[in-house]
Order: structure tokens, then C-alpha cells, then sequence
């Protein structure tokens, strides 16, 4: 199906080759009809291992025919001695290599090969990893060859360090190589943890899985990084158009994994309602959260802020009516993450209607470990060769991006305004990305907002003006009071926003906001401000009825206020407004 | 030295309009030219083959012009003993045919036709103690067969049926240093695998634990200037790959991060103007595969022409209504 071009034929060579294709199919089926029906008939000798080596020399995707093969396979194990079976799995790997030669991408015969090498009763695995070399050698891509390689290391035992020159090899002979880049990225982890944990220079034939960033660290030792650095610095300046290497740099300058932890814990008295922020989603319905007031286990329902969340890095719980609203009590509540073994404690004094306890996003370092070195030295000069190279490439994408990347790292504020001007080129010489650009740059925007946000020591978010094109990290907007989101792109103010549980004003003139979904349930909120924006109709402001306190609403400049009847139907849809301007 | 990038120059005069009559003919004519060499060849497939056609026969909402009792006859004479369906008669039962078939009796609204329970004891039993699952009783492990356990499961509203844990943790430890994912634990990135975890995440309510912003960067890199996407760095565009960035991208909520218009111009220069269908790449020869991925394709860029597809199953949306199954996705 894929690669075949079509080519213009006369009626005459059209007839030569239906006449052609006429004869094939008539002796296709025949030894198809003759296969199933020895199958049928139980048969299991060697004129069906002749028949279906025919059919699959041409054909290797006929899955059934390779079952097959393996039933005779098993067959003739059980009648005849461990010689003769090693004898007929190596000829079944002859066969194989010549159906891998003129087909090397087809599913079955490498699975049919991991197949027969497992029950080869004396394997030869030197000479299955030298098939590797020679098929690699063909073609440096071709990921089931890759595959099978992994599964022969695995099963021999191949040293973890013999691996990676072995992809130094193919690196060295050519760069552009993104399947080797992958093998390391695997591979340098293991050789080279960045846990004390010793490292292990020989992996174990059947030991534990591969490493992914679920089941271990991904982190790399930094003696090992800096030799990593200067591999990846050779490969893109020798070819800065090479998209692998960066690709691998970029994973290089990876951020660390973040803790799993209770991040905040809020209590409002007058609400009775506790809000807990976590590092990273969860279902807090399932993972064991309970929460004691004054020493007391209580039993509360956790929900997530908007019904379409069954995980959320934010979750909220009503307390039982009366135990804390008494302004002159004093109560400490304690949240447990069992399943992680951590809790938050929070204090709430007497005389206070409100208080948390957290970790700030500057206290964790949030935005500013994106690189896995933390010294400012090594990234200092890694950011003084990339941009040698940016002198020499001043368009080059890979190269930009790369600059941004390591500018955030070391000093996200010190360098905004270089930042937004790499990002704009970016815009231009790859503008067919220039919506991944916008929204990297709007991430970046609210991460240093955050960050001036947390230094003034305020709950006003402002970030207007700033040709934001999405929200994010809105849980850790969780104790704001005010936000500005003005003069921005803004199309909605997606389920997330349901986050900012604190919220009391929200403006948000001059987007193009045109879903409210977010504005859901904010029972502090009092104030919104939506001036010339995309809301056409009534039903838009739906979510906004759940806010139960909004007194004031201000919608002059979008197409809702042209609607007939529009006056009547909000003041029914939202009646605790008072102060409505359309 | 530098690389050059990998593509295809589209020319002037092809096609940029869709020949939606077109393609229905293609299809409605390729089941009756069943005496056919290469439609023989092909017989390992075949469940699939009528997945595709029959999928955008309904996406062009074309359905009726297919012969529904003969194939949900031929369907029922594929079931085995254990429960699985197999690509055609005589062929071995495997997870890819029993989720293509479970695919058309919904799209005829005829799942009772087969032995139900029967199917999901056989998904049930392909999955192993790490949480994979094994294509067939032959044992190859791969990540597509984890995405058409519990797609298949879905469509039958027996998720329950397999530990879904073990087959998340399963699928998540295939995740790469890029974000994407591969056939197995350490296998490389690739869009066709990208499409089947990201699918799985969404069946399985698990897309927080992707990481959307690295992985969609990867995606939205897999367009090259004649529009068109590939699977991997440095290899050609072509249509089934454009789809399966395509639906990744939808399933993470960053479907805007590729040019769409450049996209559209890449698939429609696809179809072949006499025949009908889509080709792999411009000027090749058409097949039903990339015909449904093409028009899927177009579906999921907003063409009115089409019925809406549903990103995570490639099946009409009101199909799944039908159901009341609504994947996941994120915003
Ligand atoms: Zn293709």
C-alpha cells in the first residue's frame, strides 16, 4: 500500500498484465486451498513447511501461514531428537533472513524470528546481533530491526556500555540518526544514573523492564551530561538543520521531575470549604486523601472544580455545617496523601475567615529547574555556544528555540525581553508552527507572572497586553482574589479556570472569549468584566449562574447584547446581579 | 554537510478540490472485483479492509450502497471457538480483525450478531501479567494491541472485563524521552503508536499523564512544507500518517499546532482524479486505507462535506452517540 507509483499503461500492456496477474492468482490459490486444507486435515509434515515457506516468501503478512509454520515447528519437536530440531530452526532462519532481505518491515517475520531464536534449544546470539548490524547498516531506521536488536541484548546479556558505542558508532558515522539518539536516551540512564544507587555495568538477561520516565529516573549524572553536551553540540553544528540532535538536547536540558506532594491546602470559614492543591493530577476520589479537623477524622466527599475533571491537581470538600464557622475558634486541620505517605498541616486563628499553607512556585523552584544541571556555569556556557552558532544561523529554528530554552532556565525574568523577541522570528521562519510558538510564549508569559506575582507577595494576577493565546498553570492560581486577563487572544476560559476558588474580580476585556465553561461555581466571585469580546449568545453565560455572588456583569461589546430579549433572559438566568452593562 | 528534508513537491495541476462521488464509487467498486490478484493478496486483512470502506462509505454517508447482510454474515463466519475474529475465513482469529469487526456491527448498530461474551473472554485472555496484550495465542506484544483490547472493550461497554491498571502501567512505561511512544518498552517513537497510546490514555481516562506540551511539539514538528505529515524525523509525508498526528493532536487538545490549510492541500492532492480513492503520497496508487484516512483526515480539519469523526476510534461521531460513548479529550 505504500510507495507504489502509478504508472500510465497502454490497453495492450494493461491486457499483458491482467493476463499476468490471471496466471499468479490461479497458482496463489492453489497452494493457499492446499495449505488450508492440509491444516484442516491435521497435517503437520514438511511439504506444508514447503507450501507455506512458497507463499510466504511472497506474501510474509499472511499471519495464519506463520501459525502455522510454528505448529509443524512444535510438531517435529516432539518427533525427533535436539540435533535434528536445531537443524530445522536454523534452516527456519535462513528462510527468515531471505524473506527479511526482500521485505525487512513486515510484523511477522521478525516476530516469527524472536519466535524461533527463543526455542532454538542452542541459540546463537552473537550472530543475531550481527544480523542487526548488517540490516542496521541498510537502513539505520528501521525500528523493528531496532526492536529485535533490544530483545537479543536483553536475552544475551549484552553489557549496557557495549550498547552505547554502539551507538556512538552509528552517531559518529552520521549524525542524523534519530533512532540512535532514542537508543541513548535509554540506555545513558542506566550506565549513568543520577542516584546514588550504584550503577550497574552489565543489564541481566530477563531483568527488570526498560527505564521510561514512569518507571525510574530519567536523570543522567552530570560528568556524563557535559560529555552528553559536547556529543550533541558536535552533531548540530555539523548539520544545525538536523532536527535529532536537538530533539535530544532538548530532553537533555530536561526538567527534573517534580515531588509528589500536597502543594496547598486552603480553609474558608465561611464557606466551610477546604481546597487542596497536589504537584501533578490526581483522583482524590482514589488515592487514599482524608482530611482531620482538631484531631478528628472527618468524613467529607472530595469533588474536582468542574465536572469534567476525574483528575485534577485541585480538589475541594464542604466541612459539616457549623464546625468552623465560629470567628472566635481556632482549628487546625491536617490533609493526608496516604498513598504517598505525606500530608499538609494548616492553621486557621481566631478572628481570620481564611488561611493555607503552601509552597510557593518560587519556594519549589517551579519554572526555573527546567534544566536538569543546576549550574548556572555549565548553562551559562552552553547558552554562549548556541548562540556562536545562532551568529552563523540567524534563522535557524532549532537554534532559537534552543537559546529560549536555556534563557528560561537561567533567568526567566532577567531575559523577557530577549525571550519575546526570539519567539517573534521564530513566528516568522517557521510559520507554519507559529500557533505552538504563541502558546509556548503564553506559557512562558504566565510562569514569569507568576513568578513577579510571588516575589510582590500579592493574590492580583495581571497579565495583560501580552498576546496570550492560552491559560495554563491555573492551579497554581488557586489563592488569587483579582486577575486581569485583558487585551490578550484569549478564546475561553476553559474548565481549568474553575481553579482559582479565591477569584472575586475577574476582567478580561478585549479577547475573543467566546466559552465561559471555566467561570463555573467561583462563590466568592463578585465582579466579571468581558468588555468587546465574542459571546453571542445568553446560553454562553450559563456556567457564570453557578456563581452565586456575582453582583456585577459587564458585556458591553460582544454579540450577545444585540440578541432580543437579552435584558429579561439574563436577569433570569443570573439573578443576583444588580449591576448589568450591555 | 546537511541534511536535506525529506518531502514531496505537490504539483500545480493536482487535485485541491475533494471528489467525494468519486471516492464512493471507488469504494462501492473495490469489494466486486473479488476474483482480483492483489484483492486476494490481501486477504490477511480483509476484516480491516471492510473497517475502512464501510467507515468512509458512512463518513461520505454513503452506507447504504454497501451489502450489509453479507457482511455481517461473513462477519459472524469469522468468529472462532475462543471467541476472536479473524481477518477472513480460514484465517486465524487476532485482535486487530476482532476490533475492526466490533467496529462494523457498530456501525450497523448489529453488535448482537456475534457471541459478545464470547469476544470479550478472548480480549480478556490475551492480556498478560505485566498488563500488555498479546495480538494473538501466539504471543507478540505490542502497544497497538493494548489500544484494540480496550477499544474494542469500549465499544462493547466491558471495560471491566481487564485490570486496567496493569494495562495503563503497561502502556505507560512505553513513553519515550520525546513524549511519544513505541511498540514496547524502549522501542522509539512513532506517530502510528503515538496514535494508539494517546487513543488507550483517552479510552482509559489517563491523558493527564501524558506530557501533551512536549509530545504535541513532536507531533506538530511531523509537518514538512508541502503540508503534509510524516510518522517519524526525516521520513516522507503521507496520508495514514497525517491522520494518525492528526488524531493525536485532537486527543491532546493541540490540533491548531499544524498548519490545517497546508494540511488540506497535502491530503487533496492525495486523490487520484480518474479512479477516486487517496494514494499514500501524491501520484501513487490508491487504496481504501489511506481513502478512509484521507477522509478522516479532512473530517478532523473541519470539512462540512463529511460527517464529523470521532479523533479516538475513527468512527462517525454519531456512531458513538449511538453507543453513548464519548472518549476523552483534552482542552
Ligand atoms: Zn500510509
Amino acid at each position: 500500500m505504500h510507495g507504489r507509483v502509478k504508472v500510465k499503461t497502454t490497453a495492450q500492456q494493461e491486457e499483458e498484465k491482467r493476463k499476468e496477474r490471471e496466471k499468479k492468482l490461479k497458482i496463489y490459490v492453489a497452494a493457499r486451498d492446499a495449505c488450508f486444507s492440509k491444516r484442516t486435515d491435521g497435517v503437520l509434515d514438511e511439504e506444508a513447511l514447503q507450501l507455506t515457506q512458497q507463499l510466504l516468501s511472497s506474501n510474509p503478512d499472511f499471519a495464519t501461514l506463520w501459525n502455522y509454520r510454528r505448529e509443524i515447528l512444535m510438531h517435529q519437536e516432539t518427533i525427533k531428537d535436539e540435533d535434528e530440531v536445531q537443524n530445522i530452526y536454523e534452516a527456519e532462519l535462513l528462510f527468515l533472513e531471505s524473506c527479511l532481505k526482500v521485505n525487512p518491515k513486515s510484523y511477522g517475520s521478525w516476530h516469527h524470528r524472536s519466535w524461533v531464536s527463543a526455542r532454538l534449544p542452542r541459540p546463537d546470539w552473537s550472530r543475531e546481533l550481527s544480523l542487526c548490524d548488517r540490516c542496521l547498516s541498510l537502513d539505520d531506521r528501521n525500528f523493528h530491526c531496532w526492536d529485535y536488536r533490544r530483545m537479543v541484548v536483553r536475552m544475551s546479556g549484552v553489557p549496557v556500555d557495549k550498547e552505547l558505542e554502539f551507538t556512538d558508532r552509528l552517531i559518529g558515522s552520521n549524525f542524523s540518526n534519530y533512532s540512535s539518539w532514542h537508543y541513548r536516551s535509554t540506555l545513558l540512564p542506566l550506565l549513568h544514573p543520577e542516584s546514588p544507587e550504584p550503577p550497574s555495568p552489565c543489564r541481566q538477561p530477563q531483568s527488570s523492564p526498560p527505564p521510561s520516565p514512569q518507571t525510574q529516573s530519567h536523570r543522567v549524572c552530570e560528568e556524563q551530561l557535559l560529555k552528553e553536551y559536547e556529543l550533541v553540540q558536535n552533531a548540530f553544528f555539523t548539520d544545525p538543520n538536523d532536527q535529532s540532535a536537538w530533539f535530544y538536547y532538548r530532553w537533555l536540558l530536561g526538567r527534573a521531575e517534580r515531588e509528589e506532594m500536597i502543594s496547598c491546602v486552603y480553609v474558608s470559614r465561611e464557606e466551610e470549604r477546604v481546597a487542596v492543591a497536589f504537584s501533578r493530577p490526581v483522583n482524590a476520589q482514589s488515592v487514599g486523601l482524608f482530611l482531620v479537623l482538631d484531631g478528628q477524622p472527618q468524613r467529607v466527599e472530595w469533588r474536582s472544580v468542574h465536572p469534567r475533571f476525574k483528575q485534577s491537581p485541585v480538589w475541594i470538600c464542604d466541612l459539616p455545617p457549623g464546625t468552623i464557622n465560629d470567628i472566635s475558634n481556632e482549628h487546625n486541620l491536617t490533609v493526608h496523601w496516604t498513598e504517598k505517605h505525606t500530608h499538609r498541616d494548616c492553621a486557621l486563628y481566631t478572628g481570620r475567615t481564611e488561611s493555607w499553607c503552601r509552597d510557593t512556585a518560587t519556594d519549589q523552584e517551579l519554572f526555573r529547574s527546567e534544566l536538569s544541571v543546576e549550574k548556572t556555569s555549565v548553562l551559562q556556557s552552553e547558552l554562549q555556544s548556541v548562540n556562536q552558532l545562532q551568529e552563523l544561523e540567524p534563522l535557524n529554528k532549532w537554534c532559537l528555540l534552543t537559546i529560549i530554552l536555556l534563557m528560561r532556565a537561567l533567568d526567566p525574568l532577567g531575559y523577557e525581553k530577549e525571550t519575546l523577541a526570539h519567539f517573534q522570528t521564530l513566528k516568522e521562519v517557521d510559520s507554519m508552527r507559529s500557533a505552538y510558538y504563541n502558546d509556548l510564549c503564553s506559557k512562558f508569559m504566565i510562569e514569569n507572572t507568576i513568578l513577579k506575582m510571588e516575589y510582590a507577595e500579592v493574590r492580583v494576577f495581571s497579565i495583560s497586553d501580552r498576546n496570550l493565546t492560552t491559560l495554563c498553570h491555573l492551579d497554581q492560581l488557586l489563592l488569587v482574589t483579582h486577575i486581569n486577563l485583558s487585551s490578550n487572544q484569549l478564546q475561553r476560559l476553559p474548565p481549568q479556570f474553575a481553579m482559582l476558588q479565591c477569584l472575586e474580580v475577574l476582567e478580561a476585556d478585549n479577547n475573543c472569549i467566546e466559552n465561559l465553561e471555566g467561570v463555573y461555581h467561583l462563590l466568592r466571585l463578585e465582579e466579571v468584566s468581558l468588555r468587546n469580546n465574542k459571546i453571542s449568545t445568553p446560553a454562553d453565560l450559563k456556567p457564570l449562574a453557578s456563581c452565586r455572588k456575582l453582583k456585577r456583569l459587564d458585556l458591553r461589546g460582544n454579540p450577545v447584547t444585540q440578541s432580543p430579549d437579552v435584558e429579561s433572559e439574563l436577569s433570569e438566568l443570573l439573578p443576583s446581579v444588580t449591576d448589568l452593562l450591555l | 554537510m546537511g541534511t536535506q528534508i525529506k518531502d514531496v513537491i505537490i504539483k500545480p495541476d493536482a487535485p485541491s478540490s475533494l471528489l467525494l462521488d468519486k471516492h464512493a464509487d471507488y469504494i462501492a467498486a473495490y469489494g466486486s472485483k473479488k476474483d482480483d490478484y492483489e484483492y486476494t493478496l490481501s486477504e490477511y486483512l480483509r476484516m480491516s479492509g471492510i473497517y475502512w470502506g464501510l467507515t468512509v462509505m458512512d463518513l461520505m454517508d454513503q452506507l447504504h450502497r454497501m451489502n450489509r447482510q453479507e457482511i455481517v454474515d461473513f462477519i459472524k463466519s469469522c468468529q472462532h471457538e475462543c471467541g476472536g475474529i479473524s481477518a477472513s475465513i480460514g484465517h486465524d482469529p487476532h485482535l486487530l480483525y476482532t476490533l475492526s469487526a466490533v467496529q462494523i456491527l457498530c456501525l450497523y448498530g448489529s453488535v448482537d450478531e456475534i457471541d459478545v461474551d464470547k469476544v470479550v473472554e478472548y480480549v480478556k485472555g490475551l492480556q498478560q501479567e505485566d498488563g500488555s496484550f498479546a495480538g494473538d495465542k501466539w504471543g507478540e506484544i505490542d502497544t497497538r494491541f493494548s489500544f484494540c483490547a480496550v477499544a474494542t472493550l469500549s465499544l462493547l461497554g466491558k471495560m471491566d472485563a481487564i485490570n486496567v491498571d496493569k494495562a495503563i502501567e503497561f502502556v505507560l512505561s512505553c513513553m519515550n524521552f520525546d513524549g511519544g511512544f513505541g511498540c514496547r518498552p524502549g522501542s522509539e517513537s512513532h506517530a502510528g503508536q503515538i496514535y494508539c497510546c494517546t487513543g488507550f490514555l483517552s479510552l482509559t481516562g489517563q491523558l493527564h499523564q501524558l506530557n501533551a506540551d512536549l509530545l504535541g511539539w513532536w507531533l506538530c514538528e511531523r509537518q514538512l512544507p508541502s503540508g503534509g505529515l510524516n510518522g517519524r524525523p526525516e521520513k516522507l509525508p503521507d496520508v495514514c500518517y497525517s491522520w494518525w498526528v492528526l488524531a493525536s493532536l485532537k486527543i491532546i487538545g493541540r490540533i491548531h499546532w499544524i498548519d490545517k490549510a497546508k494540511l488540506r492541500g497535502f491530503i487533496l492532492a492525495c486523490q487520484d482524479e480518474e479512479t477516486g480513492g487517496f494514494a499514500d503520497r501524491p501520484g501513487d496508487m490508491v487504496d481504501p486505507f489511506h481513502t478512509l484516512f484521507g477522509v478522516a483526515g479532512l473530517s478532523l480539519l473541519g470539512d462540512d462535506q463529511i460527517k464529523a469523526v470521532n479523533p479516538v476510534l475513527c468512527m462517525p461521531e454519531d456512531v458513538l452517540q449511538r453507543i453513548g460513548l464519548q472518549p476523552d479529550l483534552l482542552s
